[in-house]
């Protein structure tokens, strides 16, 4: 396996630990949020490591990171946001072009 | 349980990635979902076990072959866990979620509370308007499973769920059938119909529903 990701397949989303983040989001039903501590919980990260990740999605515009305050403590929330759904829907589809091979239906992107 | 992955693993293949995805999915879905089957089962068991009790300590039945308040106490027992086990269930799978699944959730959860809590005020007030005791167990039964059914329909409704919406139906027939059962014979609607009902659809759910949101 080489580091360069395959082609046509979204580098963003395309590593192990961003393609968990964004599938744990995409799971929750549609315009819900999550705290940090829980999604953290969901996949077994370590905060450092999830932020890192986070990161990298909110630069792309995948994720919504909003801060707020719950009985005077703050509450980090994290959601997927609509280009993010897209990105995924088109990143799943570019796999099962993959899978499907060459030739399939002739325009792999 | 830390499951990092190196920093930017780049390199899976389509396969591994489209393996990773229902793995995740799964794996999320359990945790933020709340699997019904358990909750229904539970409900079917309270329903037929504790209705079931009622009908064999009912004087006027064929028994009576066990003392009311034992039957009483068996189905208050029941019922306080099959009340409990959604709540405790709900409220774990929805730890750190907002939005408006958590909303339309509580609102539901909440209906159930009203719905039975006006039931109970309205029945208490009609029987100190001096009802017999066999009508008063007719109206409690039939009214508790006119109530149950309504909720399913909703529930079918808010969850586009055509099984959950079936149960309703079956619920509200129960209901109707329970009235003219007469006492005690209005029990064991409750028991058979109600706790069939239940556990029937955990049965069908189980087979049918896993994976399922």
């Amino acid at each position: 396996m080489s580091d360069e990701p395959l082609p046509g397949l979204d580098p963003v989303i395309h590593a192990q630990a961003r393609l968990r983040v964004t599938v744990a989001l995409a799971t929750l039903p549609d315009h819900d949020r999550i705290t940090f501590p829980r999604l953290r919980a969901l996949l077994g990260m370590t905060a450092g490591n999830l932020s890192t990740h986070l990161r990298k999605l909110d630069e792309a515009g995948y994720v919504a990171i909003t801060k707020a305050y719950e009985r005077r403590s703050p509450v980090t929330y994290v959601a997927l946001t609509e280009t993010g759904r897209r990105a995924f829907t088109d990143y799943q589809a570019a796999l099962r072009d993959l899978l499907a091979g060459p030739g399939a239906n002739g325009d792999t992107p | 349980m830390e499951r990092d992955a190196p920093d930017d693993d780049t390199g899976m293949s389509p396969e591994a990635s489209m393996e990773l995805i229902a793995r995740e999915r799964r794996h999320v879905g359990k945790r933020l979902g709340v699997n019904p089957a358990p909750i229904f089962t539970l409900w079917g068991v309270a329903f037929l076990v504790g209705w079931g009790a009622c009908y064999l300590a009912a004087p006027q039945g064929p028994g009576p072959f066990l003392p009311v308040w034992t039957a009483i106490a068996i189905l208050v027992v029941l019922y306080a866990a099959a009340i409990a086990l959604p709540i405790v269930v709900g409220v774990r799978a929805g730890r750190g979620v907002r939005g408006p699944s958590r909303l339309t959730g509580a609102m539901y959860g909440w209906a159930w509370a009203f719905g039975f809590g006006a039931l109970a005020v309205i029945n208490a007030g009609l029987y100190r308007q001096g009802m017999s005791e066999e009508t008063v167990s007719l109206l409690w039964s039939g009214t508790a499973l006119l109530v149950t059914g309504l909720m399913y329909l909703a529930g079918g409704m808010l969850w586009r769920d055509l099984s959950q919406y079936a149960l309703g139906v079956w619920m509200l027939v129960a209901a109707a059938g329970s009235v003219f059962a007469g006492m005690p014979g209005d029990f064991l609607v409750l028991s058979l119909a109600g706790g069939g009902g239940f556990l029937l659809w955990a049965g069908f759910w189980a087979v049918t529903g896993r994976g399922r949101r």
